[in-house]
């Protein structure tokens, strides 16, 4: 397990990199590029990731596949620098991270939405337009669908959690009967 | 019991000596008894063998009289000579009594066996007076312990009657006190165990009033139901603002 603490520090310092050279969103891009790659090709992740394997052995496939990716050479600097210190074994974490740095600097916020049913018409541009008048940043929306909330919607954007599912407002009223609130 | 040492070997000698004179005197007494028998029989035999007695010697001395005549005379002198020897032998052997009696008295301690006998007696009283003396006093003495130890025998039995009855109250005090304590505890678990049996209950009527609503609401949730909520919960994202 690595601390949370490690991958955020080196998303700092390439969103630093990328702030002073004006290329932070392409290099967000590479990095998460190069993370869907790790995701896809697992084996590929667990050779490169696992210290039993020799670190030049390691190294020669990075390489391999950095010469064939568009990625810029800070990003590819970067890797190389995760391999050597260790830390490429954490690259998810670090994407993550550099990803909410970036929104953050760009003035944007993801928001999960969970809903029982697809929503219909105008639905999502409302909510959308809602949600950016709450949070006051631009909001990209990611829905979901989940049968066993039966009804309604449950949005996330950040530490924000708006629940208007049917299922919370059972379990609402269950506990609010409990309590006795309306004896 | 009576004789000590000394004492015991006194009274054997003067038993010896009884003995002795009493030995001299039957002596002294079957010799005269003898000779007198020893004539009788003499005198019956020579004159008539049919009689034993001095009945019958009379009267063979009457008969023999008449038929022997002057021979009745002499024979009445040798009978007094014989008296006149008994009578004197008779005295020497008072005499000799008296003489051997008199030699062992003086001989034998007796006077002084019976007056260290009377001294002893006396010793023996005074000995056993004292000693009464002192049993008497003994005995005063345990009596007043006696007493003494009846009064403080009632004193401990009343200190102890006394601490009993404190313990007795403090023990029923503390009975008490606990039974209310555990009267009161189990009032106390009846309610808790009343709350806990309303609460499960209630618990398991709102499992059951949840679980039948959402068996409803998710066979009578429609379209319109979803897309209405969809717009209240947007709304209401919008009221926030």
């Amino acid at each position: 397990m690595i601390n949370s603490k490690i991958p955020r520090r080196y998303a700092r310092a390439l969103m630093s990199l990328g702030q002073e050279e004006g290329q932070y969103i392409e290099y967000g891009q590479n990095l998460q590029e190069f993370t869907d790659f790790c995701s896809a090709n697992d084996e590929f992740f667990r050779v490169v990731s696992n210290q039993v394997f020799a670190i030049d052995d390691r190294k020669e496939i990075i390489e391999r596949i950095l010469e064939k990716s568009s990625f810029s050479d800070m990003v590819k600097n970067f890797l190389r620098l995760l391999l050597d210190k260790k830390r490429i074994g954490a690259i998810k974490e670090i994407t993550d991270h550099y990803s909410k740095l970036t929104d953050e600097i760009s003035n944007i916020t993801r928001a999960q939405v969970i809903t029982a049913q697809p929503l219909k018409g105008d639905a999502v541009d409302r909510l959308v337009l809602a949600l950016k008048a709450l949070t006051s940043k631009e909001v990209e929306i990611e829905v979901s669908e989940d049968a066993s909330i039966m009804g309604g919607l449950i949005v996330k954007a950040g530490d924000l959690v708006l629940d208007g599912s049917v299922k919370t407002q059972i379990e609402g009223l269950r506990e609010s009967l409990k309590r006795g609130e309306y004896n | 019991m009576f004789f000590n040492g000394k004492n015991r070997s006194r009274a054997l000698v003067v038993v010896g000596a009884l003995m002795v004179i009493l030995f001299v005197c039957g002596v002294s007494y079957a010799s005269s008894g003898g000779e007198e028998a020893g004539h009788d029989s003499t005198v019956v035999s020579g004159h008539d063998s049919a009689a034993h007695d001095s009945m019958a010697h009379d009267s063979a001395a009457v008969s023999g009289s008449e038929a022997q005549g002057e021979h009745g005379g002499g024979h009445g002198a040798h009978d007094s000579g014989k008296k006149m020897e008994d009578l004197i032998y008779r005295a020497v052997n008072f005499s000799l009594l008296v003489i051997i009696l008199f030699v062992v008295v003086k001989k034998t301690p007796i006077k002084d066996f019976f007056a260290n006998r009377i001294e002893e007696i006396k010793a023996n009283f005074e000995d056993l007076n004292k000693e009464k003396k002192l049993a008497e006093k003994r005995y005063q003495e345990l009596e007043q312990k006696l007493k003494d130890f009846e009064a403080s025998r009632q004193e401990i039995i009343d200190q102890y009657k006394a601490e009993g009855e404190t313990e007795k109250d403090k023990i029923i005090a503390e009975a008490e006190q606990r039974a209310t304590q555990i009267l009161a505890q189990a009032e106390l678990t009846i309610q808790r165990e009343i709350q806990a049996a309303g609460d499960m209950l209630k618990q398991e009527v709102l499992d059951n009033a949840a679980m039948k609503a959402q068996e409803i609401l998710t066979k009578e949730m429609k379209e319109s139901d979803q897309d209405h909520l969809v717009d209240e919960f947007i709304k209401s994202v919008e009221k926030l603002h």
